[in-house]
């Protein structure tokens, strides 16, 4: 046995080195594959277990049935869709429609349909205006939205109570001595559940420096290590380090279970969080009353809401634009969008929707912010990176030995040198 | 058909130190016979490892379109990146803990398995769950028990005062790697286990009735018979953990999916991290990591392969 | 373990000990085995909302079988089922089929390109899937094989030959040339020698690589992850993932998904067992 291994281990080394020569001669992925316009791939992001397959597929049979164009399906989890969509980017496989969170580099590398070849102008003029401005790269609009999210303050109204807190707070200040109330109260409970490991940390500090006068980028350029930034990276820091009102560990907590599992559970007085954690509270979690509230500010610096849209983009491929058009016409019809945005718990994005959704209060809190909702730089394909740098690394800079500033530094020239 | 009892196993056991060379035949035949072997190996497993080689040296956008060719550059990048040393620290480590642990534990559990006793059935089936349950669930599981806040885990040990804080296993980085380290070992014993029961059950019988003729110890008995006989299957154990344990995924990436850096990552889940979670966000450079990773275990190996040759040639 | 004299006194007190001690660590032995899974079906009757509950209780408030209720009567864990079942059994098939006669003749035959073959065996353990799968998916969409079973099969298949071939190797190397020499002049061809007089002998061998190979395979998780993205056939590895997701956390679902999913691995193995034992290090032995 051990000669047949020690023959393996020579023999691997051989068929490495030959596959290093045989790698010079290999073909490169090929560009976009012309394919029947018969049919059309759309690849979708999972939002849900049941609600995503169910409307996609009734949507499915809508649009075979409209076009008589095939609509391929593919529903992918939000975990994995990065790498399966540079995957498929990489064989020259690429959706005819993809659903993502960001599009900036697909459309800088020149793969988009913008909304002037495929979008019918009655549709763009419905889209909210705050989104198909984040939807334009270099003056055209690629990145269409599916659907938003807008984040607020949650509060347990319980623990408030409990500590004698009869109102949400306005100002950072009170929401430091608010969360030391409920902190005080024991028994595990914790003032502030602050997730800022690698699932969404940048929503997070995004909230948060929105709401302290900061911003990513100004009039065009980076100012990822402004005052107001590295002010508000040293307060989210001193929460947990100098004030200890959060969970055990922030920069080592996800959002989805961790923070909000805390809040679920009746354990945390507060949260940053959005319709869908709003859903969960509702349906399994009865026990736990909240209120939502606009985030307090820094500074006295106006509010702002943080909001979030992932995209439906298209990829122009020969002889594939009617279909991709009919696509869109569909999709945006109010019938069709603002039942699945209705299913998902989630917000519109048009004109229309807006006044369709009004009619929930539940939703109040969100829509009247909505025409006026912060998002992050989406339009620059460089954000892409800086968010992931955000994701992973933030979590070590609110450490103890964390250091804001460094790493704001450090984020500013990363962005500014473009790598 | 004969069901094969231990016995016959060990009798072909000893007949296997009487085997002749075998006969030659020519390549035409030898193709005939390990076609279907071969193209499936080459089309599923060599032909996409020329594309990793590929892809290794050309240049991509972050949403994987290819954008020129790069050289040797992302091996560069990928060599120079400051969190290199750590990883590879890290993947040292958490191979050679868990294939160490993993050796041991399963020797003296197949010791207990290969023994006849009331129940020994049902004690079998029990050590193959964890082999049966998929690991990206297992490891899910994992990190709910571990969890500094609802995990299973602190709760036990609290209640019996075993520690009075709970321990934030997966967050804190003196816990992380111990932890991750404990689940690979637990998930990795099944296999070995049986490897190794099979071992004892192929040594001969006769052996162990002359030792007790001679009044050797049960200890002795082990050391100067079971482990030589066993020595072929700890090298398969050992070597087989080597590259599966190096080449696993979820257990570090769940486990280790809450915290920020790159701190706790192996060779494997920071090649993920390179294509997709990290500035570089670069699948050229990734596949560089891929094939880097490909030398290592290979080199790996190959030293255990060469130091277990160079203490049997000490020995004999 | 302490050096122990073996004497006959002593002897005789374990050989009545041994009675009740073996049993008694066996069930020690079980509990540590099991005990994750325990939790794992104490947090299938929960509501899904208590299994993150802080502090965690071991046993559930409230008991109920709502999760595996809903799990079974999930159409699109049939098809999950389905596919694992389909895609672990065929390319468990594939193994044997392909390994035999690959482990026969390497077991028998010297040739050219046998070491290079061998070693080529040894690559492909080698690889890590995650590193594989650009290139398979790329290969797999020129063959048209996304979203088939035909695609996993075939994966499954190529990534366990190494295992099966290597165990039967040894296993056809372990038997005497006289049986086969005496079979040939019975004027049995090569083939039909392997599959009367050899493939009995290594029953062990292909009870030991159906069973892993069917277990890899029931596993696999990377490669299907990419090459199947039509919902309906997703193997029970990546379906049950999705009752987790950043959005919707059914926990008590998942698990109670993921313990159906054990189920079918332990009874094949519950029933191959016995055989399984003799087969494993043969190929070791050599």
């Amino acid at each position: 046995m051990k000669k047949y291994l020690r023959w393996g281990a020579i023999a691997a080394a051989a068929t490495v080195t030959s596959l290093l020569l045989a790698s010079c001669g290999a073909s490169a992925p090929t560009g976009t594959s012309s394919k029947s316009v018969k049919s059309i791939k759309v690849v979708i992001a999972q939002y849900s277990k049941d609600q995503t397959p169910k409307f996609w597929n009734a949507f499915k049979a809508t649009y075979e049935k409209q076009t008589g164009i095939t609509l391929n399906l593919q529903i992918i989890d939000w975990n994995n869709i990065d790498q399966q969509s540079s995957t498929m980017v990489q064989s020259g496989d690429v959706p005819d429609i993809l659903n993502e969170n960001a599009y900036a580099t697909y459309a800088a590398n020149g793969l988009l349909y913008n909304s002037d070849q495929v979008l019918p102008a009655a549709t763009k003029a419905d889209i909210i205006p705050a989104f198909v401005k984040s939807g334009t790269y270099k003056g055209k609009f690629y990145g269409m939205p599916d659907l938003s999210s807008a984040r607020a303050l949650f509060y347990n109204t319980g623990l408030f109570s409990k500590a004698g807190i009869t109102a949400a707070p306005t100002t950072w200040d009170e929401f430091v001595a608010d969360a030391k109330k409920v902190t005080a109260l024991g028994g595990g409970n914790v003032g502030y559940a602050q997730p800022l490991g690698p699932e969404e940390a940048q929503a997070e500090f995004a909230i948060w420096l929105f709401n302290n006068g900061g911003d990513f980028k100004a009039n065009g350029q980076w100012t990822l290590n402004s005052p107001a930034n590295v002010a508000t990276l040293k307060f989210m820091k001193s929460l947990s380090v100098d004030d200890h009102v959060t969970q055990n560990n922030p920069g080592h907590t996800n959002r989805t279970d961790g923070a909000f599992s805390l809040f679920e559970q009746g354990k945390a007085g507060m949260v940053v969080g959005f319709s869908p954690l709003q859903g969960a509270l509702d349906t399994q979690f009865k026990g736990v009353k909240y209120a939502i509230a606009p985030m307090p500010s820094g500074n006295a610096a106006p509010a702002q809401t943080y909001g979030v849209t992932d995209y439906l983009m298209s990829f122009k491929k020969a002889g594939n634009e009617a279909a991709v058009k009919a696509f869109y016409k569909l999709y945006y019809s109010p019938s069709e969008i603002n039942t699945w945005i209705k299913a998902e718990g989630f917000l519109p994005v048009t004109t229309s929707g807006l006044k369709l959704f009004s009619s929930n209060p539940a939703l109040k809190v969100y829509l009247d912010t909505l025409p006026n909702i912060h998002l992050t730089p989406t339009d620059d394909p460089e954000w892409d990176k800086i968010a992931l740098t955000i994701k992973q690394n933030i979590g070590l800079a609110v450490g103890k030995t964390g250091d804001p500033q460094k790493f704001l530094d450090d984020l500013q020239a990363q962005a500014v040198a473009g790598k | 058909m004969d069901i094969v009892t231990p016995g016959q196993v060990a009798a072909r056991g000893r007949s296997r130190r009487h085997r002749r060379s075998p006969g030659t035949a020519r390549i035409g035949e030898a193709l005939l016979w390990l076609g279907p072997a071969l193209i499936l190996i080459l089309g599923v497993v060599i032909y996409p490892a020329i594309t990793l080689v590929a892809t290794s040296f050309n240049r991509y956008s972050i949403i994987g379109l290819r954008l020129g060719p790069a050289g040797f550059q992302n091996y560069l990048n990928f060599l120079t990146s400051p969190d290199l040393g750590q990883v590879v620290w890290n993947t040292v480590v958490w191979v050679a803990l868990v294939v160490a642990l993993t050796i041991l534990i399963s020797l003296a559990l197949a010791q207990f398995l290969s023994k006849e006793f009331f129940g020994r059935r049902f004690v079998r089936w029990a050590v193959i769950v964890p082999w049966a349950s998929a690991l990206v669930i297992s490891s899910q599981l994992f990190r709910l028990m571990f969890d500094y806040y609802h995990g299973i885990i602190n709760q036990l040990l609290t209640s019996v005062g075993i520690i009075h804080t709970p321990i934030d296993w997966l967050g804190d980085s003196r816990y992380i790697m111990p932890s991750m380290i404990a689940v690979g070992v637990f998930v990795s014993i099944p296999f070995t286990a049986y490897l190794f029961v099979a071992g004892l059950n192929a040594i001969p019988t006769d052996v162990y009735e002359a030792a007790r003729i001679d009044g050797s110890s049960a200890w002795s008995t082990y050391r100067l018979i079971t482990l030589p006989l066993l020595r072929p299957a700890i090298l398969i154990g050992v070597v087989l953990n080597m590259i599966y344990v190096f080449n696993s995924f979820p257990i570090n990436w769940i486990l280790n999916g809450s915290n920020p850096g790159f701190g706790n990552d192996t060779l494997i889940t920071y090649m993920y991290k390179l294509a997709f979670k990290s500035a570089q966000h670069d699948v050229g450079e990734s596949a560089a990591a891929g094939i880097f990773n490909v030398l290592i275990i290979l080199i790996a190996v190959g030293i255990y392969l060469r130091f277990v040759n160079w203490r049997q040639g000490d020995k004999a | 373990m302490t050096a122990i004299r073996i004497t006959s006194r002593p002897l005789r007190g374990w050989k009545r000990a041994r009675r009740w001690v073996l049993p008694l660590a066996g069930f020690v032995v079980i509990i540590v085995f099991i005990a994750p899974y325990l939790v794992m079906l104490l947090d299938a009757l929960r509501p899904a909302g208590e299994v993150l509950s802080v502090p965690p209780t071991l046993f559930p408030k409230t008991w109920t079988p709502a999760a595996f209720a809903q799990v079974v009567t999930d159409p699109a864990f049939d098809n999950w089922l389905k596919t694992s079942l389909i895609v672990a059994i065929s390319s468990t098939i594939i193994v044997i089929l392909v390994a035999i006669p690959a482990a026969y003749f390497t077991a028998r035959f010297t040739f050219r390109g046998r070491v290079a073959f061998l070693g080529l065996i040894v690559v492909t353990q080698m690889f890590a899937p995650t590193s594989l799968v650009v290139g398979i998916y790329r290969e797999f969409y020129d063959l048209g094989l996304i979203n088939t079973y035909g695609a996993l099969i075939l994966t499954d298949a190529a990534f366990n030959i190494a295992f099966g071939l290597w165990i039967l190797q040894g296993f056809f190397a372990a038997i005497p040339k006289e049986i086969e020499e005496a079979a040939s002049i019975d004027g049995s061809g090569r083939f039909g020698t392997m599959i009367r007089i050899m493939l009995p002998l290594t029953l062990p061998g292909v009870v030991t690589a159906v069973t892993f190979t069917f277990i890899a395979a029931w596993n696999e998780y990377v490669v299907a992850l990419t090459l199947i993205q039509d919902d309906a056939l997703k193997p029970l590895t990546v379906g049950i993932s999705a009752y987790v997701t950043a959005y919707q956390q059914n926990w008590s679902q998942m698990f109670a998904a993921s313990l159906i999913a054990i189920v079918p691995v332990v009874i094949l193995f519950a029933l191959i067992e016995k055989h399984l034992i003799g087969g494993m290090t043969a190929g070791a032995v050599k």
